[in-house]
């Protein structure tokens, strides 16, 4: 079970411009991984092929044994709602909806949310956010509104967690913060961890790194 | 994701009021338009109903043409005769052939409820100094008043009156106020040439209208003698249990007889010409409506999805799929429409029933209590809340199909540039 990447090469644009070539890559579930490389490297594009966004060029990418790009658009829509979690450089929460809500994003889609708003405000009080449940995201500060979209990402309790420089838009202590609460959800939940980060510290805390080269592991 | 739908048009109060309102005065401007056009257009054909035939049986008229008189002269002598000039003019008889073929026919017909033989006589009535040339219409007293409304506009007198026979008439208003005369006075009836005939007044009718109150009515009988033509009748004027079967009665016994025979639509379908221009111009001002508020509510979730690119982004990584974006967008759309058109029935339905309050006296726009008639024919509500259902479910497929195209991919790629 995890992640396995075979072969894996990406193009994009027109004319195609080769962004990855021959990716080979296996992850195992409970694994926390760092993906790093300099900008334009091709992290983020491996990150989103890895996380069934994004289709691959060439090769495969299977998620616990299954191909991704063979999977019915439905089942991959499901299997991201049940199993995977993403955090993105900026928070993207849904500035309609206070922190509870959009927590609960994910759990309405499987109807769900009742089931899940107990975990929901467990994760919320964890991460300090106990008496801020209400508050829309334009009420939040940066740390506190990314910490609201790495509840939102685990309140599936999902096996995988996607994250593409969490700790970007983040200051030092917000960014610490952020990560630990990652790594803690990597010690504590099991959760696989794939992170996209070029702040070598951060990386550090992974137990594994892939450093990327001009679209090619080193 | 209706949820979602609402919170996107709460977090926009302005926007959303405002494409509300397009959707909200097309319909509200349609029932009332409706109401009012509609309630005023059912009187009249109301009144054309009740105060007329529903089929009208006259003389036939026939136009010659370059070969109508091939047969009667050389019958077929030669193959084709050449004339110079060629024949035309008119070929009238005047007279409905064969009134008695009708009379049994209509009255073996049980869709028939009335029918009046009539004669229309061109004469000259005189009271003294007083002379007047007008129309004398003879009639079956009793079937006239079953067959038309005239009985309920006599106001001295009783029409079937007439029915006692001798040289009585009913006149019309203006027609008596020409002549200068008074109820069972005398009044000389004569053709071109020829002795005048007296007749007794019995009755005054006053409908309204100076045309139909300028002529006279007379029994059958009386006005063919005074014509002399005596059995001759040129029109029946025919009433039915069920005025929406005569354009098919007509046309059936139009083909078994050379009689002109016509419906009471068809003989008003100049009326009907004037509605149907109306309809039109109704059609087309609240159409134009709805396409400034279509264009509304496409704006505004084109905006709108241009906007939420991120929350697209997001929603999709949670495991939402194109359906659910779809909706997303589509049913802000069509809460805009729902909404708008909920308020716009409404608020017209008030709207109407305060017109309807409005004193409108006398008058042909007036109805019978003297104030406006305003329509409230299900038919037009339904109507206008598919206009406006249709046109905001029209201005919402392309950017909710747009929106559902996006993929999270290229709004995360094309966020990082
Ligand atoms: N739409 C596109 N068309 C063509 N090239 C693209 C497109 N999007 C990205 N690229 C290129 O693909 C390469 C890899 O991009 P990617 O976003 O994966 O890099 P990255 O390692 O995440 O960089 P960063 O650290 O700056 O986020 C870059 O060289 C970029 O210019
Ligand atoms: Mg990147």
């Amino acid at each position: 079970m995890g992640i396995t990447a075979r072969h894996v090469g990406k193009m994009i644009g027109e004319p195609p411009t080769r962004i990855l070539s021959d990716i080979n890559l296996e992850i195992n579930n409970g694994e926390f991984l760092a993906l790093t490389g300099r900008s334009g490297s091709g992290k983020s594009t491996l990150l989103y092929l890895l996380s069934t966004l994004d289709r691959v060029s060439q090769g495969e990418v299977q998620i616990d044994g299954q191909n991704v790009g063979k999977m019915e658009p439905e089942m991959i829509h499901r299997f991201r709602n049940a199993n995977m979690g993403f955090i993105f450089q900026f928070h993207y929460l849904l500035a309609e909806l206070n922190t509870l809500e959009n927590v609960l994003m994910p759990a309405r889609k499987s109807g769900r949310q009742v089931e899940r708003e107990h975990y929901a405000r467990s994760l919320l009080k964890q991460f300090d956010l106990g008496d801020k449940m209400h508050r829309l995201p334009r009420q939040l500060s940066g740390g506190e509104q990314q910490r609201v979209a790495i509840a939102r990402a685990l309140v599936m309790e999902p096996q995988y967690l996607f994250a593409d420089e969490p700790t970007g838009s983040l200051d030092s202590v917000n960014g610490e913060n952020v990560m630990n609460i990652i790594r803690d959800a990597n010690e504590r939940l099991n959760v696989t961890v794939i992170m996209v980060t070029h702040e070598s510290d951060f990386a550090r805390l992974a137990k594994r790194q892939v450093h990327l080269v001009d679209g090619k592991i080193q | 994701m209706i949820f979602l739908a609402f919170r996107y048009l709460f977090e926009r109060r302005r926007q959303t009021i405002l494409t509300l309102l397009g959707i909200f005065l097309g319909t509200a401007a349609y029932v009332s338009i409706s109401g009012f056009m509609l309630g005023f257009r059912g009187y009249l054909i109301d009144q054309l109903i009740n105060n007329d035939a529903h089929v009208h049986i006259g003389a036939r008229e026939e136009f010659l043409t370059d070969h109508s008189l091939d047969d009667p002269f050389y019958q077929n002598v030669f193959a084709h005769v050449f004339w110079d000039p060629a024949p035309s003019g008119r070929k009238d008889s005047d007279m409905v052939e064969n009134p008695q073929q009708w009379y049994k026919r209509l009255d073996a017909d049980p869709r028939v409820e009335a029918y009046s033989p009539q004669l229309t006589a061109s004469v000259i009535f005189s009271n003294g100094k007083a002379i007047s040339s007008s129309t004398l219409i003879g009639c079956d007293p009793r079937a006239q008043v079953k067959v038309t409304t005239l009985g309920d506009y006599v106001i001295e007198g009783q029409f079937t009156d007439l029915a006692v026979g001798g040289n009585r008439i009913v006149i019309g208003n203006e027609l008596q106020k020409k002549l200068g005369l008074r109820v069972s006075q005398n009044v000389m009836v004569s053709l071109a040439e020829g002795p005048p005939t007296p007749f007794k007044i019995v009755g005054i009718f006053k409908t309204g209208n100076k045309l139909s109150d300028n002529v006279a009515y007379g029994a059958l009988a009386d006005v063919q003698k005074v014509n002399r033509t005596p059995n001759h009748v040129n029109k029946i004027a025919v009433r039915l249990h069920d005025h929406t079967q005569a354009a098919a009665l007509a046309a059936a016994w139009a083909k078994i007889s050379p009689e002109r025979v016509e419906s009471w639509d068809q003989v008003n379908s100049s009326i009907f010409d004037v509605f149907r221009i109306q309809d039109a111009v109704r059609f087309m001002s609240v159409g134009a409506v709805m396409i400034v508020a279509g264009f509304g509510i496409y704006n505004v979730l084109n905006m709108t999805v241009m906007h939420k690119r991120k929350d697209i982004a997001i929603l999709r990584s949670m495991g939402y799929d194109t359906g659910d974006i779809i909706r997303l967008f589509f049913s802000q759309g069509l809460i805009l429409g729902v909404a708008g058109t909920i308020l716009g029935l409404t608020f017209s339905y008030f709207f109407c029933l305060y017109l309807q309050t409005i004193p409108f006296g006398g008058g042909p726009l007036g109805g019978g209590m003297g104030h406006l008639i305003v329509s409230f024919d299900p038919k037009i509500y339904i109507q206008s809340a598919i206009l406006g259902l249709l046109s905001s479910t029209i201005a919402s497929i392309l950017p909710a199909s747009s929106a559902g195209k996006l993929t999270p991919i290229e709004i995360i790629r094309a966020g990082a540039e």
